[in-house]
């Protein structure tokens, strides 16, 4: 034993002779160490209320409460952390756990109050003295409780995909799947921004226990077209996952589709049911894409006889005539499809309203009518020489290709546009073996089409020319080719706040010629079979109907969605508003308001 | 057509025979949203006109050196034929063209007239139509050109 041991305990006596430390005399702070885990500070703006930090804390000592002045906002729950320091051990996993790294610790550790209730306190949001402090604790930046990276979906490779039409994403095996639902932090937010509101972190914890039955009923709860949007919805839900502040936000769309891959289509009447007691109305849907079809599900599962009429020849919309295969392939469709018709929905195909069959008549002989018919009427370049043979329209292309046709696009090929269609349109010409050009008014960064779809057309050897603007089409001396004048675009801000304007430079022209140009600028609806005499009773704008509540317009018995009645033009706004639609046809016909 | 107040008037009817213009264009047209729409147009056009007469009454007009955005999207477009069965895309387009028109117009008289009261005045009136056209442009970049 050292000298220092022996002596130490005559020390303390030393201590007897001090001051004592009362609430008159406070003790004198002496600054904690830098990393020191002291009271926690958390910078508002940063953090997005996904609440990981509630569910860890093992001591339940943060609830998570409204703060005045923060509103909710996608991605943002508008909650913040409230802290419990009667139940606090400063064990810092809410810190180390944080999607976002808005919280942390401060240095300080001394808090000397009356009133014990005080010690519950918002961080951040409460006026503490040790916001804003510079020292404590903060995660280390190589030290990560979550996992950032998402587990990688097997994929054709580029070359490999232009071969076909074959599907390019393979889906996940059952342990990729496990392992990526692993990753969920169940906070939420993707549902509040999810157009259908789907159950997404219950159905992914399905999939972490394998029960793809249960995983099912609960995709069908809000979205009969799960199948489909398992692998080509906007998937915006993945946009405001927290996981996505650190890493990759999880990948939400592929483990929709992993619970349908594993359900076979024959063992979705056992599973969902196919019980319908009819009570005897009838109702009308126009258009059997995902917005009509939506509809017809939930009003058939509601007992309503449902007759769908549709102009084509095949159900789906833009989905069978629009998406190609290689991202949707038809058999995925059709399983979707098929459930939704088996429960004894009538589709009539071939009979177009307005040409078969007229307005007035679902008007009169209908309880109620949903209208979900889609935008198919491509917008016209309507520049100098657009007659031309070899302009093709991006829709027509697509649709020839679903119909197993040739478009006969050439070899050197040139889309105009930067959404879906041009995307699509020029992907398939690429597997048609073309070289592809794709022209667009304003940048990448402002596309609508889906970033993946872009990198993977340029993955595809698609070249991208960008802030391009067509001027004039002309003439070609090769009577198959044509020649097309494009000027170079300066983007302006609008003034309003809206997308930022291309504005054409006259002094920098470009002249190029092709086999054939691709137009895909965008595309509006055809509203003209809608008789003079409803025209008061329904409201329209910009070539589209304007629903009210519950999808439901001034012409009572007429509800209107999907492409058509909104702005988002997406499968799964289209299905939202069927289902919306169903909700509303139901309240409007019986009073009573359904889930 | 010299005082101020003569040029406001013939501005005036002009917005008026504008109103005009695309309130026989949806009398006359085939289907019923397209009227709807043609009307929405005619009352904008009013809106000018209202415009024009508060300006009368002492309100200030567009300051002619205020520039006012020119994305010229209309200037490369075709002449489209004001029908009864015209499409949205083509009204706007006949929409946007008659702005230009408009504005060429006073900008040309602006260059006519030596009394510089007079040209701030036609200049004022050209950049109000100016306006008028970027709201047209605006809406037609939004929804016809979408996906462009
Ligand atoms: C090429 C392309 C790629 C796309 N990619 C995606 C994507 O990756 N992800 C995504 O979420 N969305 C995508 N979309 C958009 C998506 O397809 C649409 O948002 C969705 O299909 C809209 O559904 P809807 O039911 O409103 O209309 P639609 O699917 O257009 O269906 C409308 C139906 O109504 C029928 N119809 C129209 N008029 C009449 C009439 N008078 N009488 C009878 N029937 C009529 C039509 O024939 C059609 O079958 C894409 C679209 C296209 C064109
Ligand atoms: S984990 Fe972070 S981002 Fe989420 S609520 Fe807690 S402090 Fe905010």
């Amino acid at each position: 034993m050292s000298l220092k041991d022996l002596i130490s305990p005559f020390y303390v006596w030393q201590r007897a002779f001090e001051k004592p430390y009362t609430q008159k005399h406070p003790i004198q702070e002496r600054p904690g160490a830098p990393r020191y885990r002291g009271f926690h500070v958390n910078v508002l703006e940063e953090c997005v209320g996904c609440g990981t930090c509630e569910t860890i804390c093992q001591n339940h000592a943060i609830d998570m409460v409204q703060v005045e002045g923060l509103e909710p906002k996608p991605g943002d729950s508008g909650l913040r952390p409230k802290f419990d320091y009667g139940r606090c051990c400063w064990c810092a996993l809410c810190v180390d756990i944080c999607t976002t790294r808005s919280l942390r610790m401060s240095n300080h550790y001394a808090w000397i109050t009356e009133d014990p209730t005080d010690f519950n306190f918002i961080a951040g949001a409460d006026n503490m003295s040790w916001n804003g402090e510079e020292y404590g604790y903060r995660r280390d930046d190589d030290y990560h409780l979550l996992r950032g990276e998402r587990v990688k979906m097997e994929m054709l490779a580029p070359e490999e995909g232009l071969k076909s039409f074959e599907e390019v994403m393979k889906g996940y095996t059952e342990e990729q799947a496990k392992d990526e639902a692993d990753r969920c932090v169940e906070c939420g937010l993707c549902v509040a921004t999810c157009p259908a509101h789907m159950s997404i972190p219950d159905y992914i914890k399905t999939v972490r226990e394998g029960d793809y039955e249960k995983g099912l009923r609960i995709l069908y709860e809000t979205n009969p077209f799960s199948s489909t949007c398992g692998r080509i919805c906007t998937h915006r839900c993945e946009e405001v996952c927290p996981v996505g502040h650190q890493g990759e936000p999880l990948a939400i769309r592929w483990l929709k589709r992993a619970i349908v891959d594993r359900v076979p289509r024959e063992r979705y009447r056992e599973i969902l049911g196919d019980e319908v007691v009819e009570n005897g109305k009838q109702v009308a849907i126009v258009g059997a894409g995902p917005g009509g079809l939506s509809a017809a599900y939930y009003l058939r599962r509601q007992g309503y006889g449902v007759t769908v009429f549709e102009a084509q020849a095949r159900a789906g919309g833009m989905l069978r005539y629009g998406v190609p295969s290689y991202r949707l392939p038809d058999n995925q469709l059709d399983k979707d499809i098929e459930y939704i018709r088996s429960l004894g929905v009538e589709v009539r195909f071939n009979t177009c309203i307005g040409r078969e069959v007229q307005f007035a008549e679902l008007i009169d002989d209908y309880d109620a009518v949903f209208m979900a018919i889609g935008l198919n009427v491509p917008s016209s370049l309507r520049v100098k020489g657009e007659d031309h043979p070899r302009v093709l329209s991006g829709l027509q292309v697509l649709d020839d290709v679903a119909s197993d046709k040739n478009p006969g696009v050439g070899k050197n090929v040139a889309v105009i546009g930067g959404g879906n269609v041009a995307m699509d349109a020029a992907r398939v010409s690429r597997r048609m073996g073309a070289n592809v050009t794709v022209l667009y008014r304003r940048r990448i960064a402002d596309m609508p089409a889906d970033p993946e779809e872009i990198h993977e057309s340029q993955a595809e050897g698609c070249t991208f020319v960008t802030q391009a603007i067509p001027v004039e089409i002309k003439d070609a001396d090769n009577p198959d080719q044509v020649t097309i004048v494009w000027g170079e675009a300066e983007m302006v801000a609008d003034e309003k706040g809206g997308r930022p304007r291309p504005v054409l430079q006259e002094d920098r022209m470009h002249e190029e010629t092709y086999d054939c140009i691709i137009s895909a600028i965008g595309q509006g609806g055809s509203l003209d079979f809608i008789p003079g005499d409803y025209r008061d009773q329904i409201e329209f704008k910009w070539g589209k109907f304007v629903p009210g509540d519950y999808q439901q317009t001034a012409l009572q018995k007429l509800f209107v969605g999907g492409d058509i009645a909104n702005n988002t033009a997406d499968a799964i706004s289209a299905i939202e508003d069927g289902h919306h639609a169903a909700r509303g046809i139901h309240k409007f016909l019986t009073g009573e308001l359904v889930a | 057509m010299n005082s101020v107040d003569e040029i406001l008037d013939f501005a005036i009817e002009r917005e008026q025979a504008a109103a005009d213009f695309y309130q026989d264009l949806a009398e006359r047209a085939s289907s019923a949203w397209m009227k709807d729409m043609l009307l929405s147009f005619s009352k904008e056009e009013m809106r000018h006109k209202g415009k024009l007469k508060s300006v009368k009454k002492g309100e200030k007009l567009l300051s002619s050196e205020q520039q006012v955005q020119d994305l010229k999207i209309s200037d490369y477009l075709v002449d489209v034929e004001p029908a009864g069965d015209i499409s949205l895309q083509d009204a706007m387009i006949v929409a946007m063209k008659r702005e230009k028109a408009a504005y060429r117009l006073y900008s040309d008289l602006a260059s006519k007239v030596d009394d510089p009261d007079v040209k701030d005045l036609f200049l004022g009136l050209a950049q109000e139509e100016a306006k008028h056209k970027l709201y047209f442009e605006t809406q037609y970049d939004d929804q016809i050109l979408r996906d462009n």
